[in-house]
């Protein structure tokens, strides 16, 4: 039958899915803190930023900025893996516990 | 429509499960040439740390800092567009190399396969050869059994943690960071990504291996696209091989009907990613020639010429004549030349000043001692040279113009910012309205050294 998806779309997420969420989206917190921070010194940010960040220093900030991407990039991932895996248009649900 | 086929994928697994490799152990042209890449490059990578140039680590990243140190070069963050042409001329060197030898990366330079390789060697010591593996496995856990995995354990995890630390070397000082290991006073930072890079070597050498090609590397799904029919790939001559199977001796191949593959498997139990490389090309196959050296082995001891799986392209296969030069090749040679030309051509020149001027936003101008006006500009001075130096202001534009302050050569230390005061006095009338003028940096002790940089003076309407 052309045209069937058989991806599941109720299906869990499995460790695998987590590891390429995290995986992908590492290789681009490398990409964007590498290119961000070539032209942005942390410590300007810091005295930019709100008071409680006052006390951080140049490395701290990189891996902040750091995290701060793989967060975003994982959303991004994440977020992205589960709308390809919704239901088409259409689609029969399938029903639980048929065998 | 209850038991519609779509209902049930989602009760199995949706990844096949993966087995363990044994890679067989192998000796041959192609398993000599990655043992030599192996210990160029990994002796390259433990080595560059230790070098020194004028007392001072030849190879550092000075992040804290925000300084790159290459061999006597010294990158700052104003130097970013060097950094971005180098990133940029090592993905088009890939690509060529790509286009011209199909996956020569993969197979021999590639630190996924450089570190397995190296922790496959510690696997064979301890566990012996393939067949021991498998049989070590599979049986129980006896006295010997356990001694081997330990040894075996224990020379990995030392390994990754030299590793770890030579890795966070390119970032600390190496003898810095021996002392504070030494002391047990290393920093959170430090030890973070040593443990980290130390984990992800013994984790990504010692047990994913093959499924980091498979699976995680972003280049074994697109280098796809570099190959054309000219591109170098490694093959099984179908023609010649089959039909495969076990022969008697004495008699012609051919007279028993009979290909020249003996169906001795060697080449799939040699494959470091377990592919059958008879059943034609495989994203799977990093080209590493194992299952080549395999085979020719196998090919001398018959008698039978070598090359039943070879190095070849699509077009010899087709019978046409193989062309280096094609567009795809030319195009990444002129990019690659093009641009590695710019970046030398730029570093010779690249002048270790770099000099920013901003007009005081205080006061338009001011008036002293009645005949002259006065402006006042902040300069910024940064010496990007590895010694200090002492500058000297010029500053012409306007008949007459001098100045006032700095009176006299000013010192930056290397690697340094200076802020200036600059005061220019010109004669009140000549000095009229909007004047574009220009200041002059000099190194006195290096004429060579120079900056010139636009701005206005502003004196009154007249």
């Amino acid at each position: 039958m052309p045209g069937v998806y058989i991806i599941p779309p109720a299906r869990r997420f499995v460790r695998m899915d987590v590891g390429i969420v995290l995986w992908t989206s590492f290789l681009a917190a490398c990409l964007a803190s590498l290119l961000f921070f070539a032209a942005v010194d942390p410590l300007l940010l810091r005295d930019a930023g709100p008071a409680a960040f006052r006390h951080i220093d140049r490395e701290e900030g990189y891996a902040l900025g750091f995290v701060f991407f793989w967060v975003i990039g994982s959303s991004a991932s994440a977020l992205t893996l589960l709308l390809l895996r919704m239901p088409p248009p259409g689609a029969e649900r399938p029903k639980s516990g048929t065998p | 429509m209850s038991a519609s086929p779509q209902s049930t994928p989602g009760d199995l697994p949706f990844y096949e499960a993966a087995r363990k490799i044994y890679p067989r152990e192998i000796d041959g042209r192609f398993s000599s040439l990655r043992k030599a890449a192996v210990v160029a490059l990994l002796g390259l990578f433990y080595g560059l740390p230790w070098l020194s140039l004028d007392s001072h680590q030849a190879l550092l990243f000075d992040l804290p800092a925000r300084k790159f140190h290459i061999f006597g070069l010294t990158l700052w963050p104003q130097d970013f567009l060097y950094l971005a042409i180098l990133l940029i001329l090592a993905a088009l060197t890939l690509f060529f190399f790509t286009a011209l030898a199909g996956r020569l990366w993969c197979g021999y330079a590639c630190p996924q396969t450089v570190w397995t390789e190296l922790f496959t060697w510690i696997e064979q010591w301890t566990e012996g050869t393939r067949g021991k593996r498998m049989k070590l496995d599979r049986g129980p856990w006896t006295l010997e059994k356990v001694f081997r995995k330990t040894l075996k354990q224990v020379l990995w995890i030392g390994l990754a943690t030299y590793t770890g630390y030579t890795f966070v070397a390119y970032f600390v000082p190496i003898r810095q960071l021996s002392d504070q290991l030494w002391h047990l006073s290393l920093g959170p930072a430090a030890t973070f990504w040593l443990f980290l890079y130390s984990l992800a070597t013994y984790g990504n050498a010692g047990f994913l291996r093959e499924q980091v090609c498979k699976y995680m590397c972003p280049y074994a799904r697109f280098q796809s696209a570099m190959f054309d029919r000219s591109t170098l790939i490694i093959a099984y001559d179908q023609q010649r091989g089959e039909p495969r199977g076990a022969r008697r001796r004495g008699v012609a191949a051919r007279a028993q009907g009979l290909g020249d593959c003996v169906d001795c498997t060697l080449c799939v139990q040699v494959c470091p990613t377990g592919i059958d490389i008879r059943k034609g090309l495989q994203y799977e196959c990093i080209a590493c020639g194992a299952c080549i050296d395999a085979c020719d082995q196998v090919m001398d001891r018959l008698g039978s010429s070598r090359g039943l799986i070879r190095y070849t392209t699509e077009d010899t296969e087709r019978g046409f004549a193989v062309r280096i030069v094609r567009p795809r090749t030319m195009v990444y040679a002129a990019l690659l030349l093009g641009l590695s030309g710019y970046l030398a051509y730029s570093l010779t020149t690249r002048m270790p000043l770099i000099v920013d001027v901003i007009r005081d936003r205080n006061a338009l101008y001011r008036e002293v001692q009645g005949t002259q006006i006065e402006n006042t500009y902040a300069l910024k001075v940064i010496n990007l040279d590895h010694g200090a130096h002492a500058y000297q202001l010029t500053a012409s534009g306007i008949d007459g113009l001098r100045v006032a302050e700095p009176a006299e050569a000013f010192q930056t230390p290397a690697g340094s910012v200076s802020n200036v005061v600059v005061r220019l006095r010109a004669p009140a009338d000549r000095a009229t309205g909007v004047r574009r003028i220009t200041i002059a940096v000099e190194a006195i002790d290096q004429r060579s050294i120079h900056v010139t940089e636009n701005t206005r003076f502003i004196g009154p309407t007249s």
